[in-house]
């Protein structure tokens, strides 16, 4: 596998800070002056002119493939129009973007396009949302001139995700780069020639990508559009609402589209910082799982130990006295979707109600300095600084599925950058090259002392990163290692080029909850539970078996709180409908320590309530009064627990690498001799993670597509 | 297709004049171009009656005294080539001695390459393989000073793979420069290290596009790639690359030998030197020659070719540069001079020197719809144009054939031959429009009456 | 005389309670129906209802029903059945036992209005529910 933009070098997201670039040159769009670098394209230039080029191929976080010809302008003294796209502008050019023989050459290449896209705009799913209506409309002919007869492309089977309809295709290749450069799979391409040029996967084949659904917001046309979303809805129908995903720690911005009381689709929503504007097709599609395997009303195991519906003063009431009567003994769980306000308050109650324990279900060791420094616990160098990184060491993490959008930053890197990617831990497929060292955790020792041989390659690296996974910390002896590689961090941190500013030590956590639960001072792991089970175990969407049944006497109560009936309801004796990450106002905190709204879409479905809300109602049926009634009130409680909690969309400065460092050279323990692992190696493993992903149908579609992948002979093995 | 480098927009300018220029200008000498002499035959092997291997060749004058002409530096090799006023020979005609100066920038540590474009394709174009099979070592050495004119490391010609013959016989050449020590490290003992190596493509018309042929040589599709950058800073593998015809870097040794001035002695200023004319179609003698630039079509055909089938006045036009240029009617026949200057001025293009004459039994309407269907099925459908327009233009061009369509679509044939036309990222497009616009231009009473006769046809049909 | 110092209507009263059955069975009857009226007893239907007529009455207040003692205060005007509702409501003066309605195959037996009642018709809805409820598994 070559970089695939090697020889593209116009246009691409030249993402390494410019150092103070040459002088800028002065060209004219439609006679107004515009100063812009050398190397600007003329579509660049004009966008920074204020002047919109119709285009189609060209994308901006894509190489430019300049063969849609949409955006041909003239330029004063050449006799052919030139692609806006891919042509640099030169010294005094005058470019015009209205003029008679730029208007003609668009209204050519669009009747060209439609000669052969078929009329089928009211059963498309693209209507109203197409790039082609729009410029047809804006740029076209208002008729046609073709008599004969429209070509038609048989339909191609890639996947459970997207559907194609290939007649519409228009052939810009965006789909195609983008599987290429950003996704890294070969998959698509195009075969034949001329007009019987398609694009497809060569032979029969799924799209195995974890991001294959960008594919559906790049395809400018109708060709390919999402099958679960298929026939759903229309563009204005929907209500959009700006949110935040919440299936890995990344924290994806996402415009959740909603109509009557429905999740419908999400999107993605450009955030530079974080997700650019792509989306893991977990986040995209897993939104169906909100529908199905709801909690949407209170429930109380009745005498013969069965969960029976009730009203919210019932289910209450019964929650109230055991709290009140376990007399201190109650202790809390938190899974890996709650928000930061329900968090807040649950530790609150349970502190007040005299218990200590406040768990997460994620492990992180405690030895060190544990989880007291928060530069010990966040992705420090930020997902953005990966791109001015020149070495990045992943250990025990395959971000590919732990974080697809984290990998796509890494991935871009590697092909723009020339970063290099050591792994170790598995071989897994990360979509680049990347070393691997091993998966022994005695290597970590040897990096740590210098002796191994790649001991060398991160000394000499300008901008080193290393980066944990949480396989590697949920190991017994995660303690250790985890220390040594703080060492060496702080080690690789002393002699780098970037200096105190770059941080090397990245950890990357895999639930969104995390790190805001760390910032609160929840206790990662729930060894504390189960070495002093309580009387009464709070779970507040624990679903991932952190603890069961057989872990707590027979006496305990068991209070679940949350959105899902999956393994934390049906190991509850009370269970208090939550809402998900859809239908409340809530913080999240991703693993660069970013605080990020999410906002309230639709409300909860049935009884459900807000979280926060319903641990408040609690605590006054305990008679442990929470001391916030409106959510203003709780963030002032969050902000007074941690303060960067609710400074939204900024990342907090972390910097205690030293101490953590100092701490860490006074753990012992012993090594263990299993090999690293990490949970999630194939495809297959990305698609069920918690418990909405596991309620969404189209999730298991995607399990099983791949299932029977396996059997299909095209594919290599 | 060496041939779809050729058109440059510099030409394109002129292209579209009125018709008011079609009488040629001659020089003010008033002076007759041809017939060549045959000391001043380039190509003295063309018909394959000597020996084509080494020893022939050098006894007809190649190899001889290589080392002195590399010896003496690109800048002087430059220096003749730029005086002999030669300009590129695969159609474009792109004044070779500047294109090959492009290349002498201060190096960045890059490779240099020349590739030397034998994809002859061009429907008509036949001189190529001539060079290849009958002279291989011609072309083995013009690489070489080529190379050595550039600065290049070394030579890939990337032939066209119906050409097997032509492919082996080059390739026993290369093999026997290396073995006489004319090849390779410290190349005929000038100190200056050269390789050459042949590339077979797999038969694509578009590969002879210069970027699309840098592509397919680096082994991607042969899909032209967009300009610029230029193959001059970024070709094939990343390096800076010429690409460049076969005739051009065949004729490169020779010109050095005799030197720039007697070459630039031969044809019309700004269009000197000798070319190989492929002259095809309906004559009595269909043959290759060389032949002095500018000199007159008529007299092409009438010596070399025994004159078209059933005399000149049975003659219905000719389409002088291979399929992509536009055809011109016999009257404008009478007076084109062959040459770049003198075709333009017919509203046509030298292009590759491939005549394809037509007497008036041929169905011109046929003749111009079978050449589009061959740019329909060598379209490579990257860019939408070429793809979605020449496809169309065959749809239609095939109901003309027929007669069956409106008088207005002949305008409507037009204009989509216009918005295809300087369009497209390469030059296929250009080449697709141009023999619909030539035959629109010259030939409409043709197309109109033919419509009107399936017309009346089926009006007594129904 | 006796009507002129209105001694008549005492015997009235005091004949209508006994024709209601005593003071006690009186006293019911006012709580039942808020009246106490004499009249004669027309007839009876199926259910047990029995309908009096007092042509002394103003209209409108001279033909009533009393239900079956049986429902208490749990009756209801649509427990009238149709044959003897056109004579309640003065649509004609044949009560049913003068002149026998016509009866017809097709017809169903009197129902009285369900509604409010655990018989009552509920509309529900035939569209899938926009969210699935887990239900819980059953405890082993």
């Amino acid at each position: 596998m070559g970089h695939p933009g090697e020889g593209l070098l116009l246009g691409m997201g030249a993402t390494r800070a410019q150092s103070s670039g040459p002088e800028k040159i002065e060209v004219f769009i439609d006679d107004q002056p515009v100063m812009v670098p050398p190397g600007t394209t003329v579509l660049q230039a004009a966008a920074e002119a204020g002047v919109e080029i119709p285009r189609f191929c060209y994308h901006e976080r894509l190489s430019v493939a300049g063969n849609c010809r949409m955006c041909l302008v003239e330029v004063e003294k050449s006799v052919k129009p030139v692609a806006a796209c891919a042509m640099p502008v030169m010294k005094g050019w005058r470019i015009k973007t209205d003029s008679d023989m730029t208007r003609k050459a668009r209204e050519g290449v669009m009747e060209f396009l439609l000669i052969n896209h078929p009329l089928d705009c009211p059963i498309c799913d693209q209507g109203g949302e197409c790039d082609l209506q729009d410029q047809s409309m804006a740029f076209g002919s208002d008729r046609s001139r073709f008599l004969d007869n429209k070509r038609a492309v048989e339909d191609k089977n890639i996947g459970p995700l997207v559907k194609t309809i290939m007649t519409r295709c228009i052939h810009c290749t965006r789909c195609v780069r983008f599987a290429s450069e950003v996704a890294g799979v070969e998959d698509l391409g195009t075969t034949g020639r001329g007009s019987d040029m398609q694009i497809g996967t060569y032979v029969e084949k799924m799209l195995m990508s974890e991001l294959s659904g960008n594919v559906i917001d790049l395809c400018p046309v109708g060709a390919l559009t999402s099958k679960p979303y298929a026939f759903t809805a229309r563009p204005w129908e929907i209500r959009r609402t700006d949110s935040v995903d919440v299936m890995d720690a990344v924290g994806s911005n996402i415009v959740v589209n909603h109509r009557t009381g429905e999740v419908l689709r999400i999107l993605p929503r450009t955030n530079e910082e974080i997700n650019e504007e792509w989306l893991s097709d977990k986040s995209r599609f897993a939104c169906d799982g909100l529908k199905r395997q709801r909690l949407v009303y209170p429930m109380v195991k009745d005498s013969s130990g069965e969960l029976r519906p009730c009203q919210w003063e019932d289910a209450l009431l019964v929650a109230g006295r055991a709290l009140a009567a376990a007399q201190g003994s109650v202790a809390a769980v938190a899974g890996g979707l709650a928000d930061a306000e329900s968090l807040v308050a649950l530790k609150d109650l349970v502190n007040k109600l005299g218990g200590e324990a406040t768990c997460t279900e994620e492990i992180f060791p405690e030895d060190g300095s544990g989880t007291d420094l928060r530069s010990s616990y966040l992705l420090n160098t930020t997902i953005a600084g990966v791109e001015e990184a020149d070495l990045v060491l992943l250990v025990g993490t395959n971000p590919r599925f732990e974080a697809p959008l984290f990998n796509a930053r890494l991935r871009k890197a590697w092909v723009h950058n020339e970063l290099d990617v050591a792994v170790l831990g598995p071989n897994v497929n990360l979509t680049y090259e990347a070393e691997h060292i091993g998966e022994d955790p005695a290597i970590i020792e040897k990096l740590l002392s210098g002796t191994h041989p790649f001991s060398q390659r991160l000394k000499a690296a300008r901008r080193p990163m290393v980066v944990v996974g949480s396989a590697l910390l949920s190991r017994p002896d995660g303690g250790l290692l985890y220390a040594r590689l703080q060492q060496l961090a702080h080690q690789l941190r002393a002699g780098c080029e970037g200096g105190a500013e770059w941080r090397v030590l990245n950890v990357l956590h895999r639930v969104a909850s995390q790190v805001a639960a760390l910032d609160l001072g929840y206790t990662p792991g729930v060894s504390k539970v189960r070495n002093a089970p309580p009387q009464v175990l709070y779970l507040l969407g624990a679903d991932e078996g952190a603890i069961t049944r057989e872990d707590l006497p027979a006496d305990c109560l068991v209070i679940y709180q949350g959105h899902h009936g999956d393994r934390g309801a049906e190991m509850a004796d009370v269970v208090l409908p939550g809402a998900a990450y859809t239908e409340k106002m809530a913080t999240y905190v991703n693993t660069e320590g970013r605080a990020q709204q999410a906002q309230a879409a639709l409300v909860p479905p049935g009884m459900a309530r807000e979280d926060w809300k319903i641990i408040r109602a609690l605590s006054e049926v305990v008679g442990a009064q929470l001391p916030y009634d409106n959510l203003a009130e709780v963030r002032d409680r969050l902000t007074e627990v941690s303060p960067n909690l609710t400074r939204y969309g900024d990342v907090e400065e972390a910097n205690y690498f030293a101490q953590a460092s100092a701490l860490a050279q006074l753990v012992k323990g012993k090594q263990e001799a299993a090999p690293i692992d990490v949970p999630q190696k194939v495809l297959e493993d990305f698609y069920m993670t918690n418990s909405v992903s596991r309620a969404s149908p189209t999730m298991a579609k995607c399990i099983a597509a791949i299932k029977k992948e396996a059997a299909n002979r095209h594919r290599d093995k | 297709m060496a041939t779809l480098s050729r058109f440059a927009p510099v030409l394109r300018t002129t292209l579209n004049r009125g018709i008011s220029s079609i009488m040629v200008k001659r020089d003010s000498s008033n002076k007759v171009y041809g017939p060549l002499a045959d000391e001043d035959r380039i190509f003295t092997n063309l018909y394959g009656r000597h020996d084509w291997r080494l020893s022939g060749a050098m006894g007809r004058g190649d190899w001889y005294k290589t080392k002195e002409i590399l010896n003496k530096g690109h800048e002087w090799i430059l220096g003749e080539i730029k005086t002999s006023g030669l300009r590129g020979r695969g159609g474009a005609g792109f004044p070779t001695g500047m294109k090959w100066s492009f290349m002498n920038k201060p190096s960045d540590g890059r490779p240099k390459y020349l590739v030397v474009n034998a994809d002859e394709g061009e429907p008509g174009t036949c001189k190529d393989r001539e060079i290849m099979r009958h002279d291989p070592h011609k072309l083995v050495e013009g690489c070489l000073v080529a190379g050595r004119a550039m600065g290049a490391r070394a030579a890939y010609i990337y032939i066209r793979g119906e050409f097997y013959n032509e492919a082996s016989n080059m390739q026993v050449a290369i093999n026997e420069a290396y073995k006489a020590g004319f090849l390779g490290k410290n190349a005929c003992g000038s100190g200056y290290d050269f390789d050459v190596f042949m590339h077979r493509g797999a038969g694509a018309y578009i590969c002879g596009e210069e970027t699309a042929l840098i592509e397919s040589l680096e082994g991607k599709q042969g899909k032209p790639r967009l300009k610029p950058p230029f193959p001059a800073d970024i070709g094939v593998f990343g390096c800076p690359t010429t690409v460049a015809n076969v005739e051009t870097v065949a004729v490169a040794p020779t010109i050095c030998r005799r030197g720039g001035s007697w070459f630039a002695s031969l044809g019309r200023t700004r269009n000197s030197g000798t070319k190989l004319f492929n002259i095809s179609g309906h004559v009595n003698n269909p043959c290759t020659v060389e032949e002095e630039m500018s000199v007159p079509l008529k007299e092409l055909i009438e010596r070399h070719a025994g004159g078209v089938t059933g005399g000149w006045d049975n003659l219905l036009g000719v389409i002088p540069g291979g399929s992509s240029t536009p055809v011109i009617p016999k009257q404008v026949c009478e007076e084109a001079i062959m040459d770049f200057d003198g075709l333009v001025a017919c509203q046509t293009s030298l292009g590759t020197a491939a005549v394809i004459v037509m007497n008036k039994q041929t169905d011109i309407v046929k003749a111009i719809a079978r050449l589009i269907e061959f740019y329909k099925h060598e379209s490579c459908g990257q860019c939408t144009p070429c793809r979605e327009g020449v496809n169309w233009m065959y749809k239609i061009m095939t109901r003309f054939v027929k007669g069956d369509a409106q008088p207005e679509e002949i305008d409507a044939l037009w204009e989509v031959s216009k918005q295809i036309e300087g369009h497209t990222i390469c030059a296929l497009g250009d080449g697709a429009a141009w023999p619909v616009q030539g035959l629109i231009r010259h030939f409409r009473p043709v197309l109109e009456e033919r419509m009107a006769n399936y017309a009346a046809a089926n009006a007594v049909a129904n | 005389m006796a009507s002129y110092f209105g001694i008549d209507k005492i015997f009235k009263a005091l004949r209508i309670i006994r024709d209601h059955g005593g003071i006690r069975a009186s006293l019911y009857q006012l709580y039942r129906v808020d009246d106490l009226k004499d009249g004669t007893l027309v007839g009876e239907d199926a259910m047990g209802n029995k309908y009096y007529e007092n042509k002394q009455l103003t209209l409108g207040r001279n033909r009533w029903v009393i239900y079956n003692p049986s429902v208490g205060t749990d009756y209801d005007g649509s427990m009238v059945p149709a044959e003897w509702f056109g004579w309640l409501h003065h649509k004609t003066d044949q009560p049913p036992t003068k002149v026998a309605p016509t009866s017809y195959g097709w017809q169903s037996g009197h129902q009285m209005n369900v509604t409010g009642t655990a018989d009552a018709y509920m509309p529900y809805s035939t569209t899938k529910p926009k969210v699935e409820a887990w239900t819980p598994p059953k405890a082993a």
